[in-house]
């Protein structure tokens, strides 16, 4: 049993190169990749498929996937996390094809907490907003919801997010610009629609 | 919009994005935008929308060490450990079979001829 701690302690000083050779053979320094990566690929596919089941069903089999593949894993100089990510990008893809539809997510799971302090008709008024915003996001094209959830929710820099999806860090950059002036048009569209129909249903 | 006001561009929009995620004002890099201030403005407010909506959520607990367990000591596992295992257990283990088998065995031939035995044995009867 101290045999098995002291491997363990030793595992999370070590690098994802040298846990990913590991773990081919090892099932203790997967245990340790599993622990580092869990909770960005749970964030990932929750925002992806929004909701909390199927994001622990697609979770876990992102993980199940990578257990039994790690054995032929090639570094090709580009991060663990970025196969990982792959794994689940390829996951989700399918999920969706299966679903058939888009589920819009259930904001209520996720608003910012921080709001929830303030006053009651203001945290409803900023959760609409959210829920708008969020629907918007669902509606843009897999890449540049991708780029999105790594860039807010990982925090991660261009050159990071570009070696996740295969592009340049200069492309991420442009990717993420048009992201956001689509995006702005795509509420804005939703918002004269929204008036439209409110003026609509007056008139009628 | 030229390659040249495009890489500006986009430039603005990631340093703003940059400043949001660092809990900065972005004022000093909207300044930067020369004519376009207002267009700006309007990115800055759907930019600080996403920062509020896209916040990191935690797998629970009981989800998290359940699935690790399950990938831990799967069957796959088992039989990986088993190979790891140094030879004299694998000797032992193999010893301890064969002798399992062999009281099994000798159970059987030496248990079934007793009561074989036994049953042929006249059986006394009350007068």
């Amino acid at each position: 049993m101290q045999k098995l701690f002291a491997r363990r302690k030793k595992y999370k000083t070590l690098d994802d190169r040298a846990l990913v050779e590991l773990a081919a053979a090892d099932k203790e320094a997967f245990g340790e990749l599993y622990e580092r990566y869990l909770t960005k690929m749970y964030n990932y596919v929750y925002y992806r498929t929004g909701n909390t089941h199927d994001a622990e069903d697609l979770t876990a089999k992102v993980f199940q996937r990578a257990m039994s593949h790690i054995g032929t894993y090639v570094d090709r100089g580009l991060p663990f996390q970025a196969w990982l990510y792959r794994i689940a990008h390829n996951l989700v893809a399918n999920w969706h094809r299966d679903q058939g539809r888009r589920k819009i997510i259930a904001l209520d799971d996720f608003v910012a907490h921080s709001l929830q302090s303030e006053a009651p008709d203001r945290w409803t008024e900023e959760q609409e907003e959210q829920k708008h915003l969020m629907e918007a996001v669902r509606r843009l094209p897999e890449d540049r919801q991708q780029l999105l959830l790594l860039k807010f929710i990982e925090q991660l820099s261009n050159a990071e997010i570009g070696e996740i999806m295969g592009r340049t860090e200069g492309a991420v950059k442009s990717l993420y610009h048009r992201t956001l002036l689509a995006l702005r048009e795509d509420l804005q569209r939703q918002d004269d629609i929204g008036a439209a129909r409110r003026l609509s249903g007056k008139e009628g | 919009m030229d390659s040249h006001a495009d890489a500006k561009a986009q430039d603005l929009v990631d340093n703003i994005t940059g400043a949001l995620q660092q809990g900065n004002s972005p004022d000093p890099i909207v300044d930067l935008s020369d004519g376009a201030h207002d267009e700006y403005v309007d990115l800055v407010s759907l930019i600080q929308g996403l920062r509020d909506t896209l916040v990191p959520v935690e797998p629970s607990a009981e989800f998290a060490a359940h699935l690790k367990t399950q990938l831990l000591i799967s069957e796959a596992g088992l039989v990986a450990r088993l190979r790891k295992m140094p030879a004299r257990l694998h000797v032992a283990a193999i010893l301890a079979l064969f002798a399992g088998f062999s009281l099994l065995l000798s159970r059987r031939l030496f248990g079934a001829s007793t009561a074989q035995d036994i049953s042929e044995e006249p059986v006394a009867t009350a007068l």
